[in-house]
Parts: C-alpha cells; sequence; structure tokens
C-alpha cells in the first residue's frame, strides 16, 4: 500500500491579513494579537484532524473570505414578538437595530464599548471554555475579532423576556465573518437566550462564530441556537459553557445543512449539583452538510448531563454526530444519558454516529445509545391508506421523529417557528425528490 | 360496485390467492370467512394496495376503474378504506392531524370545503363518542398505547369520518369482548346505506349477528370454495370448517 498522495497543509491564516481590531480595547486587541500569532503557520483542519475527518473537505478559507469588517447592505432581520433583540450584523453589533433590555443588574455592551478594567476581565475569560485542540476555528475567531457583545447579569437578576440575537450574514458580497459573544450569568441569574442565524444573498460566505457562557453557581440559563443559513453559508460555530454549582444549561440547538455546518457545543460541569440537558435536531438534504460536535466535562461530583440528538438526512446529503461525555477522576455520582438517533431519507444519504465516553470514575451511571434507522414502512401504508399522500405521510413521519424534542422547545412561539420550518424543510425536500 | 375478476396475489413468490371471484353491489354487504391462513387478510391488504402482495393475474375493478392502477392513497380518495386487523401506532403524529389531514383531504378530492378546525373538532368528538373513545383520545399518538379494543375502535371511528364507498373491515372483532363487539357493530351500521357497500372479513360469525350480511363466502386455500347467504355462516358455526371438507392446518397450503 503507497499513500496515494500527501493533503497539502493549507496554513490557517492563509490569505488574511491579520490586520483590524483596531476598534478593540487594548486588552482585548492584545488577545487577538497572541491569537493571531499564534495560529501563523499553523494548518486548517485536514483530512487526517481527527475531529474534522468528515468535514474539512468542505472547508476552504479562498483568498475571497476576507474578513467583511463592515455592517453592510440591507441584510434584514426579523423582529420576534414578546422578545429583546439583539442584531449583529457582519459580526458587527448594530445597537440601532437593537432593543435591549434595561434595568439593575444587566449590563450588555459591545466590546469596543468596554473600558478596559471590563475588558481586562473579559480578556481573561475569552477562551476559556472551549478545547484549543478541537476547536482551532474558534481561535480563528479570537485572532479576527473585530467586535463583540458582553451580557453580564448580577446576582439574582432575572431577565424578564428571552433576548433573541440575530446574527444576520450580508452575502450580497463574498468573505468571512466573525461574531462573538460573552455571557456572564451571575449567581442565581436566569436568562433565556436565543441566537439565529439567518442570511441573504448567494455569494459564498464563512461565518465563524464562538459563542462563550459562564454560569456561576445556581444561574439558569435556557440557551436555543437556531443555525438557520441558507447553504452557500459555510458557517463553523463554537459555543462553550462553564456550569457552576447548582446551576443549569437547558440548551435546544436546531438547524439545516448546507455547505458546511459545524457546530462545537462544549461544556463544563464546574460546581456540584450543576445540570444541563442538550437537544439537538439537524436536517439535511440535497448535497448539504450538517457536522455536530458535542462534549461534556463532568469535572466535579454530583452533576448531571442529559443529550439527546437527532438527525435526519434526506438525498445525497451528510450528517454527523459526535458525541464525547468525559467524567473525571473526581466526579463520583455523574448521571450522563447521551442519546443520537437518526433517519436516513435516502439511500444516498449518510450519517455518521460517534459516541465517545472516558470514565475516571468508578461511581457513576452513563448511558449512551446511537441508531440509524429508515421510516417505517407500515406506518406510510398505514397513513396513505387514508388518502394522505406519500410525500405527506413521510413528512409527517419525519417530524413525528423530531417531535418530542421539538416540543421540549420553551418557548411557544419559537417552538411553532421551528416546527413550521422544519415541516416545509423535510416536506420541500419529498417533494423534489419524488419530481 | 367492486368486481373481483379471477385474483391471485402472492407474497415473496408464494402464492396465496389463487383465482377469486367477487362481486359487490352498492348497498351489500359481504361476509368472508375462513380459517387461519385461507387468504382473507391478504384480500383485504391487496384491495387498498398493500405493497408486500404482488397480484399476478385477474383484474379489480371499482366503479369501473382499474384499481390495480392506483396507487394507496389514490384508492382511499377513490373511497375504499380498510379497517386493519393490527393497526400501526405512530408516536409522535397525534390522532388530530393524522385525522384532520386524512380527512381535508379527501374533502378536497371530493370538491368539498376543508373543516376549519372548530368544525373538524366538532365532529371528531361526535364521531368518537359514537364509538365509545373519550375526546382525550384524538391529542394522543395515533394508536399510541392503545389498548387492542381502543384501536379496532379508532379504525370504526376513522372509518366514520372518512365516509368511505367501500368499507373493508379486517378480522375487526378478533380481541374484542361483546360490548366492543356490539359499540363497533353499531357504528358499522350507522353507516349503511343504499350507496355505501362493506366488505367484512371474519374467522367467527359472532360478528354477523350484529352486521348481518348479504351474502357470505367460504374462502379457503386462495379461493372462494361456496357462497350463501347469511345461514351459510350459522353453518359453519354449528358445524366449524371441516364440514365444507377443510382441512384447517392445511387450509394455509
Amino acid at each position: 500500500m503507497t499513500l496515494a498522495h500527501k493533503t497539502p497543509i493549507t496554513p490557517l491564516d492563509n490569505a488574511f491579513t491579520p490586520e483590524g481590531g483596531k476598534q478593540l480595547p487594548a486588552p482585548l486587541k492584545s488577545l487577538r494579537d497572541i491569537r493571531s500569532k499564534a495560529i501563523t503557520g499553523m494548518a486548517l483542519p485536514n483530512r487526517r484532524t481527527e475531529n474534522w475527518k468528515y468535514s474539512s473537505r468542505y472547508l476552504k478559507l479562498d483568498p475571497e473570505l476576507a474578513p467583511l469588517t463592515q455592517a453592510t447592505g440591507n441584510a434584514d432581520y426579523r423582529s420576534v414578538e414578546g422578545t429583546y433583540r439583539l442584531v449583529i450584523r457582519n459580526g458587527v453589533v448594530d445597537l440601532e437595530s437593537s432593543s435591549l433590555p434595561t434595568g439593575d443588574g444587566i449590563d450588555i455592551r459591545r466590546f469596543a464599548d468596554l473600558d478596559d478594567v471590563t475588558a481586562q476581565g473579559v480578556a481573561k475569560k475569552l477562551d476559556t471554555t472551549l478545547d484549543h485542540g478541537t476547536t482551532q476555528m474558534a481561535a480563528l475567531n479570537t485572532a479576527r475579532l473585530e467586535d463583540g457583545i458582553l451580557i453580564r447579569l448580577s446576582a439574582d437578576t432575572s431577565v424578564d423576556k428571552p433576548v433573541y440575537i440575530q446574527y444576520v450574514t450580508d452575502a450580497g458580497t463574498s468573505g468571512s465573518n466573525y461574531p462573538r459573544l460573552m455571557i456572564e450569568a451571575g449567581q442565581g441569574s436566569k436568562m433565556t437566550l436565543v441566537e439565529e442565524f439567518i442570511s441573504n444573498g448567494d455569494q459564498p460566505v464563512l461565518v465563524d462564530s464562538v459563542s462563550e457562557l459562564l454560569l456561576d453557581d445556581s444561574a439558569n440559563i435556557t440557551y436555543i441556537r437556531l443555525c438557520m443559513d441558507p447553504v452557500n453559508v459555510r458557517h463553523i460555530g463554537a459555543t462553550g459553557v462553564r456550569i457552576g454549582a447548582n446551576a443549569k444549561l437547558d440548551s435546544h440547538c436546531i438547524g439545516f445543512g448546507g455547505d458546511l455546518r459545524r457546530h462545537d457545543l462544549q461544556v463544563r460541569l464546574e460546581g456540584q449539583g450543576g445540570y444541563t440537558r442538550l437537544n439537538g435536531i439537524a436536517l439535511t438534504q440535497d448535497r448539504q452538510h450538517y457536522d455536530n460536535h458535542t462534549a461534556i466535562d463532568h469535572v466535579v461530583p454530583n452533576c448531571d448531563s442529559d443529550e439527546n440528538y437527532r438527525c435526519l438526512a434526506a438525498d445525497r446529503s451528510h450528517a454527523i454526530f459526535n458525541g464525547r461525555i468525559h467524567i473525571h477522576p473526581d466526579a463520583q455520582q455523574s448521571h450522563a444519558d447521551m442519546n443520537n438517533k437518526n433517519l436516513l431519507l435516502s439511500t444516498n444519504a449518510e450519517i455518521d454516529t460517534k459516541p465517545e465516553l472516558e470514565i475516571y470514575a468508578d461511581d457513576v451511571t452513563c448511558a449512551h445509545g446511537a441508531t440509524v434507522g429508515q421510516l417505517d414502512e407500515e406506518s406510510l401504508f398505514y397513513l396513505t391508506s387514508r388518502g394522505i399522500d406519500r410525500d405527506t405521510a413521510a413528512t409527517m413521519l419525519s417530524m413525528a421523529f423530531v417531535h418530542e424534542l421539538v416540543g421540549q422547545v420553551p418557548l411557544e412561539d419559537i417552538r411553532e417557528a421551528v416546527n413550521t420550518r422544519l415541516t416545509d424543510f423535510i416536506e420541500a425536500s419529498f417533494r423534489r425528490a419524488s419530481e | 360496485m367492486l368486481t373481483i375478476k379471477n385474483l391471485h396475489a402472492s407474497v415473496e413468490g408464494t402464492p396465496i390467492l389463487k383465482g377469486i371471484n367477487l362481486e359487490i353491489k352498492p348497498g351489500e354487504v359481504h361476509a368472508v370467512m375462513g380459517p387461519n391462513g385461507s387468504g382473507k387478510s391478504t384480500l383485504a391488504q391487496v384491495l387498498v394496495g398493500h405493497e408486500a402482495f404482488e397480484v399476478t393475474e385477474g383484474e379489480i375493478l371499482f366503479d369501473g376503474q382499474n384499481l390495480l392502477d392506483l396507487e394507496v392513497e389514490e384508492r382511499a380518495l377513490a373511497g375504499l378504506f380498510l379497517a386493519f386487523q393490527y393497526p400501526v401506532e405512530i408516536p409522535g403524529v397525534s390522532n388530530l392531524q393524522f385525522l384532520r389531514t386524512a380527512v381535508n383531504t379527501l374533502r378536497k378530492h371530493r370538491g368539498e370545503n376543508e373543516l376549519d378546525s372548530p368544525s373538524f373538532m366538532k365532529m371528531a368528538k361526535e364521531k368518537a363518542k359514537q364509538v365509545d373513545l373519550g375526546p382525550d383520545f384524538l391529542k394522543r399518538g395515533v394508536n399510541e398505547g392503545f389498548s387492542g379494543g381502543e384501536k379496532k375502535r379508532n379504525e370504526i371511528m376513522q372509518m366514520l369520518m372518512m365516509e368511505p364507498r367501500l368499507g373493508i373491515l379486517d378480522e375487526t372483532d378478533s380481541g374484542l369482548d361483546i360490548d366492543a363487539l356490539k359499540t363497533i357493530a353499531n357504528g358499522v351500521n350507522t353507516l349503511r346505506a343504499e350507496n355505501r357497500s362493506f366488505l367484512v372479513v371474519t374467522h367467527y360469525q359472532r360478528l354477523l349477528n350484529h352486521i348481518v350480511p348479504d351474502v357470505v363466502h367460504v374462502l379457503a386455500g386462495g379461493q372462494i370454495i361456496k357462497s350463501g347467504d347469511k345461514q351459510l355462516a350459522m353453518e359453519l358455526e354449528e358445524h366449524g370448517y371441516g364440514w365444507l371438507g377443510i382441512n384447517e392446518a392445511e387450509a394455509a397450503g
């Protein structure tokens, strides 16, 4: 056997000038410079990068993907009733289009507007939630930092309505953008956060987003991530979370496939009594791609995690789920449950699922299960025997597959919207396939 | 209404139906009886178009249309309805959503207005009551966690909603106690009309005390070996299938 050819190494900083970040306060600019230097010469993830095995082939940093630093174009946001709104265009915070909560204990500022002391604090905490060995592209985000948003909740502060962040990419011209979010939820604080990624325009665009959530003791964050970019957007996103004692993260990550979709969700349970629920739905069709990588670290004893991800892949698409659970040696009495169910809607689609369990404590319960199946023919027959056409019946059964997870999305308006969009997406796929 | 001519069907290459001839006129109720493995259920499944069965010979005319040319859903829209012997459970699809989609698809096909939510609910609750199903069952997944009797009642409830031209009952009586049997029979009897027919597939005669057939056929070895009026069912009940020279053990062959 001979090696067919060596995979060419593309440097991570290829094609991008390190200039920029001029608006940032000194401590953040300095962090940016350090990261820029660190990634110089580093290789872009390639086929031999284990955690990019299935996705590196879609990852291209062409010269035309140079960073966009202006909130250009008329990329539009939708207003969502009953929520606060925060608009980020091409990675740049657009306060004018936003309507933010105010009041005691709520501090929301652009990175550019931070005083040096606060910026110093943020700089110390940025990049502390993610494992740099597996999130190379998050390092690129820091190295290309232009702007970002800090949301800080003081102890026992509850935000009365969800904060709905819309990341709008104007894909009228090709380029890349690097949105950055930092949440510091103080002791006993409470918030629902929605991140929605949308775009208009049809040029190739790279979005490299990073969101970091720090939950102090007894904080309670509901996190809904809607990855709704059109196919031409290559989106690499990372969400890093650190959970303090008795704190809780309830996460719902729902997304459609595209030319490249990657989400790394890394959660560290760092205080006793911490809990996280990670739900996820990924839908792919045509030749789309979606790669979910999750990692849960049980660092201390007495924490629970429940994970439930479901993927549906139609046509010639490709969905990937990689779920890692790491129980550290001290983390006795950990309870971790991971479940990944997948539905292949076409014989040409591909789904790769890989649970990774590393357990170094002996008094724990850790369960995992992964399945890949197809639509049940008897159920299809039953529905069609009542006059329902096959595409509609297949859509109903596909939605039934994610019904439980959609039902757990905590806000009714968002749940309804998600339900409609998922249904439309699946139905369109079946209709196209049968034409 | 329904004309079956020399129907042969097989599953995975094994012939099950070996030349069925049957004519059902509007308003008639036909019962098909026979021992296990005689092909009764196969006949029901072939009529509605189950893919597992291959029709190798013969034809089926339904209101003059060649039924074998129609897809499963087209047969339903043409007016065929099968009450399944073993209705499948579909968690995640609510009865309500399923029924509303089915009923409105049918109404649209018939050129009628689609039912809005309140009118649909009113109708669904009415029909559910007719077969002794509580209103909360509409919210549950299709047949999910239903007892055997509830599943059968749900089938009849759907039939009441869809008002087919030809209702086919596939051993709807199996596993039912006498009260449930009566409830179901009443449901079917309310649908009996001049232009609506039924094909009742059953192993036992007792259902036919409540849904009185015009014609009774005995199926054995994939063929109708005897036809008669309701008296035939009673004689079968009295004497058993052996009376017709059928060896139950060999009937399947």
